[in-house]
Formats: C-alpha cells, structure tokens, sequence
C-alpha cells in the first residue's frame, strides 16, 4: 500500500516538476531609463468571428459586429488620445471583413499582431502552419511586415519558424518569462494578461460557455476599481499589467468612458510605461535574454 | 461593408458622433421599451406562466408602478406586447395608447422560432399582427424578439427568416438589434439593399439580467450594478450625442427597492437638457427619414480550403 502511494506521490511530483522546467522567469525586470513599470493595453479584436465559430445565434453575430463597426474606432480613438500605443490582436479573416479599421489601426501606430486565422487553432500541423500564414500575410497587407506578436495557442516551433518573438497567452506570473513547448523546446517569451483583467469576464454574458446561473456581468464602477487596485499593486511592485479588453465589449460608451477614467489615473502615476507589446517583448529579450 | 452574408448585417462603419442627428435642439435620443412578456424561457408563455405569483406582480402592482414613473417624468414608452399578452392586457393596452405609449409586437407567446419552419413563422406573425390590430385599432409598425431569462444568450432569438418575414408583413421595424447603440439597416439582401431598420438593444441595460437572474431563489440580485450601467451609459451617450435604450420589465423593476432606483434613474435623466424621449416608431421614422438606405461595399471575401465560408 504504501508503495503505491508512493509512486502517486513520485508520478505527480515528476507532473509538476516538468511543467516547472517549462518555464524561466525574469524575476525583476530592468525597465527603460525612468520607467517603474510597463502597461500593455491589448484587444482582441475577433468581433463576430469566435461567435461564428461556435455556431452561435444572430443576435450573437450582431453582439460581436457591434465590435467592427463601432467598438474597434472608438478605443482607437481612445488610445490616441492619450498617446498611447496598443497592441491590436487580429485574426487574419478580419482583414476580409473590416480592413478600414485595420489600416486606421496601423496608421495611428498601434501594432496589429497574430491571433489565428479564424479563432482557432487546427489539429493538424499542415492546416495550422497554413492558418498561420495565411493571417500573416492578411495583416502583412495592412503593416507591410508580417506579426511577430500573437495571443492563441499556435505551436511555439511553428511560431519561432514563422519569425514570432512573443506570445501574449494566459498567466503563470506577473512578469513577462520565457515558456517552453511540452518537449521542453522552442522558448518563446509571453506577456501575461490574467482573466481578471480582461473585460468580457465582467461584461460579455455567456462567456466561453458560462450557464445561466454563472453569470456576473456588473458595471463599470465596479471594474474600474478593481483594475486600479491591480495597477497599484504592480506598479508599487515594478511590475507588469496587461489590460485585455474586446472592441464589442469594451467599446460600449460607457466602458470607453471607464478606460479612460483608467489611463488618466494610471497617468497621474510618473514612470508608467505604456508601449506596444512589441516594444516590451523586445525590451524584455534585449536586457533579459 | 466589406459585406459577408451569415456574418454581418449592416455596414462596415457607423456613424461617428457628429453624424447622428436628432430633431430640433435635442442632442440624445432615450428611448425605453417595457416587455410585457411573462415568458420564463424559450418555449414561450405557458400556462405555467400565468399561474404564478410573479406574473400577477407584473400584471397588476409592477405594471402600475413602472407606469407610475414613466408618467411622473411625462416619458413615451413602446410596450412590446405578445399576441397572448395582448388578450390578456387588452384594457391596459387601449389606456397606453390614449396616453400616447406605442404598442409593438413581440411574438405569438413569445417563443423561440429559430429553428421554426417558414410557413409556421409567417402564419404566426399574420396572427400576431391581427390580434394587436383589433385590440390596439392598429396596425403595430415594431416587432421585437427580446431575451427571456431563461434563454441561452442574452440578444433574444429569430429564426434565419425572421426579418425577411416580417418586411414582407409590413414592419417598419424591429425593436433589438445589438450591432449598433444607434438605430440600423438589418440587410437580409446586400444585392437588393432589401432591409429593416432596427432599435438598438444591450443587456447591460434590461432590468432582467439583474433582478434575482436567472430565476427567484437565486439571490442574485443586483439592482445596484444595473443602476449604475444606466447612470453610466446615459451619461457617455448625452456626451456623444447618440441614443441611450432600456428595457423593463414590470415583474422584475416594479418592485420596490428597484422602483426607486428606476424614478432616480429618470429624475437624473429629466435634469438634462436636450433628451428626445419619443416612442421607438418616431425615432424610426426619423431615421428613415435621414439615412434610408444602407451603404454596403461589396465582399472580398474568399473561400479557402481548410477554413469555415
């Protein structure tokens, strides 16, 4: 008996000890001369294409539209006004259905990166190298380069052979660290964003398949607070924020109103550093390698 | 647009803020719809639904408050009514009309057509569109589809021929569309222009999604957050100079505590100058007036192997 729990208690460590090694954190990052902490605003502009994607109803499709045809030029709007530059998370099919907005995204100088081609990511390596090319070659047509950044779960080798730097996905530590692939290979860097402080947890109803029951959309108020406190919290610490938010959610009037609230805050604070992801990601692996 | 049949419906861009214009000196449109819908989910309004105490709330005591403050700040609203509401609120519904209230059409029981056959859909909205015309003495120029508490998203469902069926009946409009926060074309034909226009609709600001939602006994009551979505959004549209829209249910916002919150709600908004508070045919009928067709570019989409159409 004891035996056996022996080898369960050798097989997990072993579990967790391997998807440690996956990851190689920075523990304290040097920022640019001046600054004491970065803060990377993203979108995730897909607008109808995930709700596409799901087969879900019209008035999902008309929800997610919303983001095309009114959200994407108000936080453009919103983020040039503040002289900001964001980081624009595309899925290549966008290029086919809002290619205006994507041109007045690249002229107001925010970066367009990667995310899938139709929000998703295929099985197949063939099809996924193909997705990733495809989308390559769509916001190519708009920056006149290919993205070197993207939030999706793209096989880091097929990332690093398509000339990718950064990836934007998930959470495993305040800091922007190095993850590796489950052969242990093809290091890339990530700039976490938590699920937190991304705004279709409080805002989008149903969210990724949330019941009736589960939901929790609540107001601005609210948010803004709660994003403050994790803006002070990082920022006391020299750390990392990355402000996820949806052009169909976020750019509802009130909640560009919120942002706003938020940046002019965050302003107030000096040493706040808010670049695309790109610069952070070559900052990062340029003092951190 | 770029259009793209099955993923889009309007065109590529609204308009920007100085582009939406209202009648005269007013600079915000607010626009309030009340669903007289006692329907729990997406079979409908059963008799289970009238044989409830919440129901009889709505009927009666919450319907009588929420008409309360809606006169107290001389505001129009639009009653979507069901075919079976309107049996059942008949009186109610003539009152309405006296004073001015416009009553649209909401379904036959408030059902879920989407995956309805044609012929069923187009004999229910013929029905529909009778009943409201005998009892109202005319013909309703609004069809809305509005969530219930029980469905599986919060936009409401139609059928993939609703709003050809219901341009076909004559329907200058329909009440929910979440693709603008401004009236719009809803295009079911980018060759032809063929279109209805539509009301702007968003849960973030239907009472139903706050008050005790899903269902009684949960405790998720959230009046407060729901008050602050309103407060929030009138305030970021007067600025811009667009369309504030909210919808009530006299069930759920009828009720005490919340009651408040609504009269607080329409005090603050009757202090600002400006506010165009029409029932949704006039707004629609301005808009037509102003923007009667929709501009669509033509699609460039492409059909790839390996990838959804």
């Amino acid at each position: 008996m004891t035996s056996v729990l022996e080898q369960e208690l050798s097989a997990l460590t072993s579990v967790a000890r391997r998807y440690d090694a996956r990851h190689r954190r920075i523990p304290r990052v040097a920022w640019p001369d001046g600054m004491r902490m970065a803060v990377n605003f993203t979108a995730d502009f897909d607008a109808m294409l995930l709700r596409r994607l799901l087969n879900e109803t019209p008035m999902q499709l008309a929800k997610g539209e919303f983001g095309g045809r009114v959200g994407i030029w108000r936080l453009i709007a919103l983020f040039d006004s503040h002289d900001i530059k964001a980081t624009i998370f595309t899925p290549g099919r966008i290029r086919e259905l809002y290619p205006e907005a994507l041109r007045a995204v690249h002229a107001s100088g925010h970066e367009i990166a990667d995310h899938m081609w139709e929000h998703r990511v295929p099985r197949d390596m063939q099809l996924e190298l193909d997705h990733l090319q495809k989308t390559g070659a769509a916001l190519a047509s708009i920056t006149g380069r290919k993205p070197v950044g993207t939030r999706s779960d793209h096989s880091l080798s097929l990332l690093r052979q398509e000339g990718f730097i950064y990836t934007s996905h998930d959470c495993a530590d305040h800091l922007p660290y190095y993850l590796r692939d489950t052969d242990g290979e093809n290091e890339m860097l990530n700039l976490p964003f938590h699920y937190a402080i991304d705004d279709a947890m409080f805002y989008s109803f149903a969210w990724l398949g949330s019941g009736n029951a589960a939901q929790r959309i609540t107001d601005t108020d609210r948010v803004l607070e709660m994003w403050w406190e994790a803006f002070l919290q990082q920022y006391h610490a020299g750390g990392y924020l990355n402000v996820c938010v949806h052009p169909f959610v976020s750019g509802r009037a009130q909640r560009i109103d919120m942002l706003d609230r938020l940046i002019t805050r965050m302003k107030t604070m000096p040493g706040v550093w808010m670049p695309t992801c790109e610069s952070v990601a070559r900052h990062c692996l340029a003092v951190h390698p | 647009m770029p259009w793209k049949d099955g993923y889009t419906i309007s065109d590529e861009r609204s308009l920007s803020d100085p582009d939406v214009r209202w009648p005269g000196d007013h600079r915000c449109c607010f626009s309030i719809t009340v669903d007289l819908s006692v329907a729990s989910g997406p079979e409908g309004i059963t008799a289970a639904d009238f044989t409830s105490p919440k129901t009889q709330f709505g009927l009666r005591d919450g319907f009588d408050r929420v008409k309360d403050a809606l006169d107290r700040f001389g505001l129009k609203a639009t009653f979507a009514t069901p075919a079976v509401m309107a049996r059942v609120q008949a009186h109610a519904l003539r009152v309405l009309i006296q004073e001015g209230h416009e009553i649209a059409a909401e379904g036959f029981r408030h059902e879920d057509v989407s995956a309805m056959a044609r012929e069923d859909e187009t004999e229910r909205i013929a029905l529909t569109t009778a009943v409201l015309s005998d009892i109202t003495g005319r013909r309703p120029d609004g069809w809305f589809s509005l969530p219930r508490q029980g469905d599986q998203f919060a936009g409401g469902t139609i059928s993939p021929h609703t709003m050809d069926l219901l341009i076909d009946a004559g329907y200058e409009y329909f009440g929910n569309g979440l693709a603008d926060d401004i009236p719009h074309h809803w295009v079911t034909d980018a060759a032809t222009r063929r279109s209805i226009l539509t009301m702007p609709y968003y849960y973030h600001y239907d009472d139903q999604f706050f008050l005790l939602f899903p269902s009684k006994g949960t405790g998720l009551e959230h009046a407060d957050s729901l008050f602050r979505n309103w407060r929030a959004e009138f305030a970021a549209q007067y600025r811009r100079g667009r369309h504030f829209h909210m919808t009530l249910h006299p069930y759920a916002v009828g009720f005490g505590h919340r009651v408040r919150l609504l009269e607080t709600f329409l005090a603050e908004v009757s202090h600002h100058t400006g506010v165009w508070n029409v029932p949704a045919r006039e707004v629609i009928a301005h808009w037509r007036h102003l923007n009667p067709t929709p501009t669509l570019e033509p699609s460039i989409w492409r059909d790839y192997p390996g990838s959804l159409s």
